[in-house]
């Protein structure tokens, strides 16, 4: 089984991750380049996990006295039609993303943004296509 | 696909949450093979046989027009 990181572990990367953050916005003085978004990345991360990390900690804590609910949530979880829908909505989602961000690079282009940012955007659709297209094989030669 | 699902759990006197709970999926998969919304996969139409102790061509109903 996938083991993951411990909910508390978690809350407190996140509120390191945070504190680090502001203590960067209130300590630093005229940064340039990275130092100036850095910290700001810093908070926003922190906040993500840190709030992650407390939900799963409350929720745990939670269904620890309902066992029949966390056995609800399993079923949910592993139901098969549910499991269907997803992988249904997310096939869906990845057909239009296809084309908005072929849509958003060409605006870019035309917009004449800067070319790294640009590379670096048709560089991240082709990895995913290509990561599509590897999987199609993948399961071609598993089924 | 059209199935004997709902006849059949209503001859046997069992609600659709005790079904789902037999079954381990949830009452809305329940509710949409009923209704031939969702095809279930070969294990779950198995398992639904098993429950009922009878063959999946006497619940699920195979019509040649289905096929694509």
């Amino acid at each position: 089984m996938k083991k993951s990181l411990s909910p508390v572990i978690l809350m407190f990367l996140g509120l390191l991750l945070l504190s680090a953050g502001i203590y960067i916005v209130k300590t630093s003085i005229d940064p340039q380049g990275m130092v100036r978004v850095l910290p700001y990345v810093c908070i926003g991360l922190g906040c993500g996990i840190f709030g992650h990390g407390t939900g799963d900690v409350i929720s745990r804590r939670i269904l620890k006295n309902h066992p029949t609910k966390e056995k609800e949530i399993e079923i949910e979880k592993n139901d098969e039609r549910n499991i269907a829908i997803g992988s249904l909505a997310k096939a869906k989602a990845y057909d239009m993303m296809i084309y908005v961000f072929g849509a958003l690079m060409l605006a870019f282009a035309l917009m004449e943004v800067e070319l790294a940012a640009l590379l670096l955007l048709v560089f991240a659709y082709l990895f995913v296509v290509a990561y599509g297209i590897y999987y199609r094989y993948k399961y071609d030669k598993e089924m | 696909m059209k199935n004997r699902l709902g006849e059949i759990r209503k001859k046997h006197g069992i609600k659709q949450e005790e079904l789902a709970d037999a079954l381990e999926v949830s009452r809305q998969t329940i509710g949409s093979l009923e209704n031939g919304r969702y095809n279930p996969s070969i294990l779950l139409a198995f398992k639904i046989a098993r429950y009922f102790d009878l063959s999946i061509e006497e619940i699920f109903i195979y019509e040649e027009s289905e096929v694509k």
